[in-house]
């Protein structure tokens, strides 16, 4: 049986619970991550994990196979993510470092170097949609035409994201990049 | 190219020169070659990348968490369907069987369409007489003389 994306999903069209839990059971891992990279939080991105499978379940006998399914899912996740941090109360960036550091994988970032944990918390600082950018590109590897996709804008406006991004970084970070070896 | 214009090539497109735009990779390697500056430019680019790619990629994927998400999706709301569902339903047949069978009555409902439109299937002699009943009435109603006068158009 071919049990591609696209092939389950048309019979998640038809209603399809068990074909549901196999995409849901394949694609969940990866985009729990990315939504926590995004996020910066493992109970938020539990939630849009969530949020995006159900709407996978509830619009499946709508959807056109115009673009790969993962691409589509990605799309959902990173929108309910960037719709999430909108809808949030604001933070004070210290106070957003602390929440940061209740998640699961809390210990094993203490025990990584300074190095990488002050970038990590200077991406999570970032502006939504370059954080996004910045994760979609080096976490994720996408190409820029694929971050323009999923970002629903234009190539040239990624491009803008991830220059104003890396800059926000080097100023956050000082020489820190230059001691990387 | 000056320096500038390299850094902001090197954060749009990254450090791979594999996925630079083909029509400006030949003049960006020519100026990296070219100057020992843009060279520590682009050593320094690349190992930002590297920290950057290391960094966000280590908050990997998490098999414990999407299994507490899949155990929360076990109760699934209604599907939304489109609202011309039910009628490609109802227009889903299946002819592949039937199908010269289907032609033939299409054919036998055209060509009796046809004779019924062309009048073929009535005979002359009918034709004929209908038309003289026709004729005889018309002429009679012309003709009759007034209720009240008796006089004649």
């Amino acid at each position: 049986m071919d049990d591609s994306d696209e092939a389950l999903m048309a019979r998640v069209a038809r209603g399809d619970q068990p074909a549901f839990r196999a995409l849901a059971r394949r694609h969940l891992p990866a985009m729990v991550g990315l939504a926590r990279r995004v996020l910066g939080n493992t109970a938020d991105a539990e939630d849009v994990a969530q949020e995006a499978m159900l709407r996978v379940w509830t619009h499946a006998p709508r959807w056109q196979p115009v673009a790969a399914f993962k691409t589509w899912l990605t799309r959902i996740v990173v929108n309910l993510c960037l719709d999430r941090k909108r809808r949030a109360a604001w933070v004070d960036l210290e106070e957003a470092g602390d929440l940061v550091d209740r998640t699961p994988d809390a210990v094993e970032r203490m025990e990584t170097n300074e190095r990488e944990r002050q970038l990590q918390s200077a991406i999570e600082k970032l502006p939504d949609r370059q954080r996004a950018a910045i994760v979609l590109t080096y976490s994720e590897g996408m190409s820029n035409a694929q971050v323009a996709d999923i970002l629903d804008t234009s190539v040239s406006a990624v491009e803008t994201l991830l220059i104003r991004g890396k800059q926000n970084l080097r100023r956050a970070l000082g020489g820190l990049i230059d001691e990387e070896g | 190219m000056n320096n500038e214009e390299l850094q902001i090539f090197l954060d749009s497109h990254g450090t791979d020169p594999s996925v630079w735009p083909e029509s400006q990779r030949a003049a960006v390697e020519k100026f990296i070659a070219s100057s020992a500056e843009a060279r520590a430019l682009f050593e320094g680019a690349r190992r930002f990348d590297a920290l950057l790619t290391r960094t966000a990629s280590r908050a990997g994927a998490d098999e414990a968490a999407a299994a507490r998400v899949l155990a929360r999706l076990s109760d699934l709301p209604a599907q939304k369907r489109p609202f011309w569902h039910w009628p490609l339903v109802l227009l889903d047949w299946q002819f592949a069987p039937a199908w010269p069978r289907m032609a033939a009555l299409a054919c036998c409902a055209a060509v009796g369409f046809g004779v019924g439109i062309a009048g073929l299937d009535r005979t002359l002699e009918r034709y004929e007489s209908l038309q003289t009943v026709t004729t005889q009435t018309d002429i009679a109603s012309i003709f009759e003389p007034e209720a009240l006068t008796g006089a004649r158009p």
